[in-house]
């Protein structure tokens, strides 16, 4: 592969999906989808978006009557001031238990085709579920959340008036899918610079852009409107030693890899990341490719919140990833210079980031 | 600074914010709160009054303020200035402004008070 190509793979673990067409892409070879301008998010038939719903959801984002000692909502992972992350490297846990891996952001969310860095969901509905029911993370019995819902009778009618119907896990769950979907930066920099406004990115990181689309790699994966190519990439991120040693690191993986179905899972030492969904090879500790919007205010990054800046990612790819034998054949060496690297962080920074939405928190019923 | 933001959903949080002011009266806040913290999640009224008798307060006194609410409109002012804030979580601890929200590694907090250190000392430096 080329060093380009290969360059071109750097971004994609980063975040979202721009298409513009990349010049770098060596001849013959399949053009990364252009980027483009974000379009509306999308309203699933089965779970329309309306605003009674969405206020629904935003109460059980807040409400830390979904965690099992009430220490705990969807918001408390999933900060607004934090880029809808926590800003750890390791996500906050239950008490007496410990997270394996780094929260993700939730901007454009609305967009993802697969959830979960490993993407063992494949909506947002799908995902709301499990970080409730997780032992490490909210710990809250199902089947009991729905009887603790249903006491409260502002939720009861709110429920009724938005589904037609009584409290059940899968409404909850579509009532925060359908908030998250609100969970939007479609206008940064980089988005009216594609809608053809001029002067919306500064010459720096114009300069960063084509790096992003050609020498840095990054267009190969981070693609498409959203920045992303929604596929899982392993980039030999090394994996911190001091987890190996927690046994409530180990029951996490390995309570993960049970309930995925992953027969091996007594076995687990480390995060097998794709791995433990398809069992394919190629999937060893791959990743999802992140959206890129917003991505200033979700430090630390990578799925284990190993590299603690913007700085350190872009030097990561420029080494050519980590060294994990197995690691994606497109990451190569980039050769960046001191100043190429400082133009892309500016148009990581300053043109795909500084329109996080503002959410306050309601007044939970 | 300890604000109080007692959860409306534990049976206990409230009374707790409450022994935590009545001992406050009595000269042993963080004595209080430390012990309410390592014994959690016992907190009901008659364990309050024991950690009274074993901080060696004035135990009447403090099961008469624990009864009475003596603090409520403290405990209330800070509820609301909780609200005002868009506070959602404990805690969620300030350092020089600086907001941290959830239960933290301790690393973490001790990264951004020396950040916060050596910002300060480079400030004075500069001036």
């Amino acid at each position: 592969m080329s060093p380009v190509r290969a360059a071109l793979l750097f971004c994609a673990l980063l975040a979202g999906t721009i298409l513009v067409p990349s010049p770098s892409v060596a001849a013959g070879a399949v053009s990364p989808p252009a980027l483009a301008p974000l379009p509306p998010p999308p309203s699933p038939p089965e779970n329309p978006t309306t605003p009674e719903k969405v206020a629904l959801g935003k109460n059980l984002f807040f409400d830390r009557r979904l965690s099992g000692d009430g220490t705990m909502s969807c918001a408390t992972c999933h900060n607004p001031e934090t880029g809808f992350a926590d800003a750890l490297p390791i996500s906050l846990s239950y008490p007496t238990t410990r997270n394996w891996r780094n929260s993700p952001g939730l901007v454009n969310a609305a967009y993802r085709k697969t959830v979960f860095r490993d993407g063992r969901a494949t909506s947002l509905e799908e995902q709301a579920l499990f970080p409730m029911m997780s032992p490490f993370e909210m710990n809250r019995n199902l089947d009991y959340v729905e009887e603790v819902l249903k006491t409260v009778p502002a939720y009861v009618e709110a429920f009724r008036s938005v589904f037609g119907g009584e409290i059940t896990r899968q409404r909850v769950s579509m009532a925060i899918a359908a908030f998250e979907r609100t969970l939007l930066s479609r206008d940064t920099p980089l988005d009216r610079h594609l809608r053809g406004e001029s002067g919306t990115l500064t010459a720096r990181q114009r300069a960063g852009l084509e790096l992003f689309l050609g020498k840095a790699g990054c267009a190969t994966c981070h693609n498409g409107p959203n920045l992303t190519d929604e596929r899982f990439h392993n980039l030999g991120v090394p994996e911190d030693p001091k987890a190996k040693e927690d046994p409530r690191v180990l029951a996490t993986a390995r309570f993960v890899g049970k309930v995925s179905g992953f027969a091996e899972y007594r076995t687990l030492t480390e995060d097998p990341g794709r791995f433990l969904v398809t069992r394919a090879p190629e999937d060893w500790k791959a990743f999802a490719t992140p959206p890129l919007r917003e991505v200033a205010s979700t430090a630390p990054y990578m799925h284990n919140g190993s590299l603690a800046t913007l700085d350190d990612v872009i030097d990561f790819y420029d080494r050519g990833g980590g060294d994990d034998p197995k690691k994606s054949p497109l990451l190569k060496p980039l050769g960046l210079t001191r100043g190429e690297k400082g133009a892309l962080k500016d148009f990581l920074a300053g043109g795909v980031s500084g329109a996080v939405p503002r959410i306050r928190p309601p007044r939970v019923p | 600074m300890v604000k109080h933001l007692p959860y409306r959903h534990r049976d206990d949080s409230r009374i707790a914010a409450e022994a935590s002011l009545a001992a406050r009266d009595q000269g042993k806040f963080r004595e209080m709160h430390l012990l309410l913290l390592d014994r959690s999640p016992k907190l009901d009224r008659a364990s309050l009054i024991g950690y009274a008798k074993e901080l060696e307060l004035d135990v009447p006194r403090f099961t008469k303020d624990l009864d009475t609410m003596r603090h409520k409109t403290e405990i209330d002012r800070d509820l609301m200035l909780g609200e005002a804030l868009g506070l959602y979580n404990t805690p969620t601890i300030f350092i020089n402004g600086v907001k941290l929200l959830g239960d933290r590694p301790i690393e973490e907090y001790r990264a951004v008070i020396d950040g916060e250190l050596k910002a300060a000392g480079a400030a004075g430096k500069n001036r």
